[in-house]
């Protein structure tokens, strides 16, 4: 018995509801179009040699157009996910603008250009005829490179990119980077988008319409069969080859899931500026030569007549425009208006939904709601047309022949992408509010509109938009089902292109083109805005890189200097690229300010993202006698003992406050009493004391000390600092401060990458160890536990604690090394040191009587 | 009256799927008493906390409020308030908004609702923040005014699931005070769900120490500490404990 208590009830009825919707306006068409099929109309399709002949030109012009199509995306994708410019955005929208307009128009513009008479030939006097194979592929290449390039640019978005690195440190080139990395990691994405190139392509028949000429192609020959002779049947026995690839690429994509964990990752080595100027040029070029089929119809709308009178005039839009001309569009723009609107609305309701009882409840019919919504994409729309055909066939009047039937049509073909939108929303939502609302006796009805809707306002103007764009653009899904009056602007096109009125299909063209850009752009936009709007403002919780880290600190501590990137690179050396483009991506994200006079200011949401690197703290251990150093340890702590007037410890805690670093715990035990002195001059610190430091190693400072241990430098009390800059208000990860030595006697750090591997005491070529670490918060809680595990072991309070996180409990960190120069912090060994330092001890007598 | 249990749990049994999560769970809470429920992940304990406000349902015992069966009443109609480690605020309503929703649902007036919302933002210290996004503010905050949400409706049990364990040692510390603070000056039973040792220690007056699925010790923590009942609880709770905490229940008699 399950959880009588959670509402499962209403959840499982909307599931079943929703079920029975999709199923009723998507598999049942499918299936009473199986029934529908006779022999005869298999025996005829069968037989038809022009069927076979269909096959294989379809075949043909999709492989080829596919492989281009992918390739080109995959060299489209790979560079512009890598090169360093301003402006990326505006490139993305480029490279999919076809995906604005319908294929027919692009059809329209391969013909214009290459067909006799043609732009082409106009201009350079190249003469193709403008229909068949090469027209077919390139205008498929066109519609298809889209849907191919987002695919793949997201895929290298979300690529681990530290393997790069790793080749760039071995000296390998990037185009063996690219075979050797690149394309096995893509390998998942690169089918799914041959996949989804192909079935576009394949079921498309607004491009052949065009420019296909005498090359028929599958669409083509099932439009003949259906629209030409009306039989339906045989319609419905070409349409089951054609699910055929787009049920292969179905099931393909519910097999391999998408496994990236969904956060963007950075590059660390930066693009040479060739790299950089290479990328830019190539996407420059292919946004062209994208634009360019769209150029020659928007050229087309404003002349005489194509193309033999090529004089300008507005004349074609004036007469689309008025109501009483015999080629007035405004019926059928107000047509595809209200199918694109209440296509947007409704089905943006229904996916929205659907994914909400398939993520968020408990009821039962998840699973198959879940399938039979992404299952929409891999119906064509000729397909589902026909479907729609024979299902509704009696119900003329008052569905069948209406703008509802198109809405309908619209909603299901394009139902998967938003509602796919709508999971992914909310299952990034906290999962808790639902038994929250439980406990606090909040329905989930209010819930659902006061938390869920608000919290994912932005992904509903995203589907929203999605399903009126693809709406305005289609011809495939509704061509079937309209008639005269309810014919939306798309489907008009090819009524002028069965006139060859090629002025007014560019005309329509131009402003599906211009009304879905401004859908497109207008809709990114409000979606942003009300997000911000939403959230307050929207919380990034963008990790920064370390190079971003050094850039940012860098910054910091230059506060109010001018600077140029020349310096801030020397500073932080980094090369001049990556620092251009961490400023860069700094700027775009709000996280720096550059003023007129080049200071550099960082935001409040700047000093935010440094915020968990901040230094929390700071321990010293004090606890020591300093044998070494009697007599004068035995009047004085060696951290008390004054060196040329200056007390040792006050040259780490002047250095300490200078980076306002005031949360300072000392461990004390050897006459802790004089300790006390120091809160005159630093009144902040606390003491902790160590009860068993004459009777163990320093060990117990750091037992005493274990559960303050949390992103705080741990610090010797008897380091002489000459230079304070050793302590930083910010950390990256976990150190040790050393210096780098030829040869040392004393306690060195061996490396093994970035990473302490082995300490030692004396050693060549290895890291002189300084007595200041720093411990980021999951390195601080592992040292809690393993410092209590060693004490409490055999011979436990004997060890140095340095060596629990670099020996003993090894394995559990990795600890860096963090440079500096050997002369900055001294140590002084011993008291012959002392007096070498500062002479004035020279005749020191201890007050201390043994 | 007083001698009556806040809450009693009898005989609480749970599997998932075949898999036994919790086994014979009883225990008697009495009213105004700060109860830890000590064990490490996975053994079982946010489940019993869900099964007290009701939001699982328990396959066999019963639980008993002020002597009243309350085993089947909805998790709103229990007079209990839960404290969850995520804080799951909405993120798109102000802090003051988040704590009122609730009081909006139950439809009482607007002066009261007002009333009770500046009180516990005043209780919890957060009344300057009112108008602030919960995205804004820092996990601790974030904390206080998921503990104001819970306590606008005036529950007189509030059950806390490791409500710190998302948060910084420091701000552990002193949020650790002001619960027990809060439970001073508001004499509210409450039931926290830790992993801490420490925590249970500094804070409860009974500590259900629980392992494998069942209560391996129910006692004060002086108790626990002097008497372990066995094993488990001498080695994995008693002997972690700090050294200022030992010392702490080493002076008290
Ligand atoms: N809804 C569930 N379905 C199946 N198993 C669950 C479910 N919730 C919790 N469990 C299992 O029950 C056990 C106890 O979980 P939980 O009560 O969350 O432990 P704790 O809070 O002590 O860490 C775990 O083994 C967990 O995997
Ligand atoms: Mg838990």
């Amino acid at each position: 018995m399950k959880n009588v208590l959670k509402k499962t009830k209403p959840s499982l009825y909307l599931q079943i509801g929703l079920f029975i919707i999709l199923f009723i306006f998507l598999i049942l068409p499918l299936i009473v179009m199986l029934f529908k099929v006779n022999g005869n109309d298999f025996g005829f399709v069968f037989k038809d040699n022009n069927f076979y002949k269909a096959i294989g030109n379809s075949l043909i012009y999709t492989s080829i157009g596919t492989i281009i199509s992918v390739v080109l995306a995959t060299i489209a994708a790979y560079f512009l996910s890598r090169i360093q410019v301003k402006g990326k955005k505006w490139l993305v929208i480029l490279l999919t603008l076809p995906m604005l307009i319908p294929t027919i128009s692009i059809g329209l513009g391969v013909r214009t250009l290459f067909g006799v008479g043609g732009f082409l030939d106009q201009m350079f006097g190249l003469k193709f005829d403008g229909l068949g194979f090469f027209d077919l592929i390139i205008g498929s290449v066109v519609f298809s490179f889209p849907v191919a390039f987002l695919l793949i640019y997201d895929a290298f978005l979300y690529e681990d990119r530290s393997v790069y690195d790793a080749a760039n440190t071995l000296g390998i080139k990037r185009l063996r980077t690219f075979f050797g990395i690149t394309i096995p990691y893509l390998k998942t994405t690169l089918i799914s988008a041959f996949f989804a190139s192909f079935t576009l392509i394949f079921a498309d028949y607004g491009l052949p319409m065009e420019v296909a000429g005498k090359v028929k192609t599958l669409p083509m020959y099932l439009y003949e069969q259906v629209l030409s002779s009306f039989k339906y049947g045989r319609g419905a026995v070409i349409s089951l080859v054609l699910l055929l690839p787009a049920i292969v690429a179905f099931v393909f994509d519910v097999l391999n899931k998408d496994t990236s964990d969904g956060t963007a990752k950075k590059e660390n080595i930066a693009p040479s500026k060739a790299f950089n100027i290479t990328g830019l040029v190539i996407n420059i070029f292919m946004a062209v030569v994208l634009f360019i089929p769209s150029l020659a119809f928007i050229v087309i709308s404003f002349v005489k007549r194509f193309p033999s009178d090529m004089t300008f005039t507005f004349e074609n839009y004036v007469n689309a425009f008025s109501p009483y001309s015999t080629v007035s569009i405004v019926d059928f723009l107000i047509n595809s208006l209200v199918i694109s609107l209440f296509a947007g609305i409704f089905g943006t309701i229904v996916a929205y939904t659907a994914a909400y009882t398939s993520v968020r409840t408990s009821g039962k019919m998840a699973k198959p709601l879940h399938l039979i919504s992404i299952a929409t994409l891999a119906v064509p729309g000729l397909v589902l047309g026909i479907g729609y055909v024979f299902l509704f066939a009696d119900t003329t009047g008052w569905f069948a022949g209406t703008i509802t039937i198109l809405i309908v049509v619209n909603i299901i073909h394009y139902f998967s992408s938003p509602y796919l939108m709508a999971k992914n929303a909310f299952d990034k939502i906290n999962k808790n509010y639902e038994t929250v609302a439980d406990t606090l006796g909040i329905s989930h009805v209010s819930l659902f509109f006061k938390v869920m809707v608000p919290n994912t306002i932005g992904t509903l103007v995203q589907m929203f938009s999605y399903l009126f764009i693809n709406s305005m653009i289609t011809i495939s899904a509704v061509s079937f089902l309209c008639t005269y009056t309810t014919q939306p602007l798309a489907v008009s096109i090819t009524t002028y292109e069965a006139q060859a009125i090629w002025e007014m299909e560019s005309v329509i063209s131009s402003l599906i083109l211009l009304i879905n850009f401004g859908a497109k752009i207008g809709f990114d936009y409000l979606s942003k805005w009300l997000e911000k709007l939403n959230k307050g403002k929207v919380e990034t919780k963008m990790e920064l890189t370390r190079n971003q880290f050094s850039f940012l600190t860098y910054l910091d501590d230059h506060n109010k200097k001018p600077l140029n990137q020349r310096q801030i690179a020397d500073g932080i050396t980094l090369s001049l690229g990556t620092t251009n483009k961490i400023l860069n991506e700094f700027i775009e994200n709000d996280v720096i300010i550059v003023h007129k006079n080049k200071t550099i200011e960082i935001t409040e949401k700047g000093y935010k993202l440094l915020e968990p690197y901040k230094v929390r703290k700071a321990i010293v251990i004090a606890a020591g006698f300093g044998s070494r150093m009697a007599p004068v340890t035995l009047d004085t702590p060696k951290p008390l003992v004054k060196v040329n007037g200056v007390r040792i410890i006050d040259t780490l805690l002047d250095a300490l406050y200078a980076k306002d670093i005031t949360n300072i715990t000392i461990i004390v035990g050897y006459k802790k009493e004089q300790f006390k002195q120091l809160l005159e001059k630093y009144p902040t610190i606390k003491f902790i004391e160590n009860p068993i430091y004459n009777e163990s190693n320093n060990i117990s400072s750091m037992y005493a000390a274990k559960d303050i241990i949390d992103r705080c430098y741990i610090c010797e009390a008897d380091l002489v600092i000459s230079n304070p800059s050793v302590i930083t208000k910010y950390q990256y990860s976990s150190n040790y401060l050393g210096a780098h030595v030829s040869e040392t006697d004393d306690w060195c750090f061996f490396k093994k990458g970035n990473y302490i591997d082995r300490v030692a005491v004396g050693g060549e070529d290895c890291w002189h160890m300084i007595g200041i670490s720093y411990w980021n918060e999951k390195d601080s809680m592992k040292l809690r536990e393993d410092i209590v595990k060693v004490f409490n072991s055999r011979g436990g309070k004997e060890k140095y604690w340095d060596n629990v996180p670099l020996t003993i409990c090894k394995k559990d960190f990795k600890i860096e090394v963090r440079e500096c120069k050997k002369k900055y912090v001294t140590e002084i060994d011993n008291f012959s040191e002392l007096i070498i330092i500062d002479p004035s001890y020279k005749d020191y007598k201890s007050k201390t009587e043994f | 009256m007083d001698n009556l249990n806040k809450i009693s749990v009898v005989n609480i049994n749970k599997k998932y799927n075949g898999q036994i999560i919790l086994e014979d769970i009883s225990f008697d809470i009495k009213s105004g008493e700060f109860i830890s429920i000590l064990g490490s992940s996975g053994c079982g304990k946010t489940t019993l906390l869900k099964i007290l406000i009701g939001i699982e349902k328990s396959d066999t015992g019963s639980i008993l409020k002020d002597g009243e069966e309350i085993t089947n009443k909805k998790p709103s109609e229990r007079g209990m308030g839960l404290v969850f480690q995520n804080y799951a605020l909405f993120p798109n309503m102000n802090v003051w908004n988040n704590v009122a929703y609730a009081l909006k649902a139950q439809r009482l007036p607007k002066e009261e609702i007002k009333q009770r919302v500046d009180d516990v933002l005043a209780i919890v210290g957060l009344s300057e923040f009112a108008l602030k996004k919960p995205g804004k503010m820092s996990g601790g905050q974030q904390q206080r005014v998921a503990i104001a949400r819970t306590l606008a409706l005036n529950p007189d049990i509030i059950l806390f699931d490791e409500p710190m364990a998302a948060l910084d040692a420091d701000i552990r510390m002193s949020l650790r005070k002001e619960i027990k603070e809060l439970q001073k000056k508001l004499n509210k039973t409450m039931i926290y769900v830790t992993h801490d040792q420490e925590e249970a220690f500094s804070m409860s007056d009974r500590i259900i120490v629980m392992n494998d699925n069942h209560i391996v010790q129910y006692d004060t923590p002086n108790n626990i500490y002097k008497h372990p009942q066995n094993d488990f609880v001498k080695k994995f709770v008693v002997n972690h404990l700090d050294e200022k905490a030992k010392a702490i229940l080493d002076s008290t008699k």
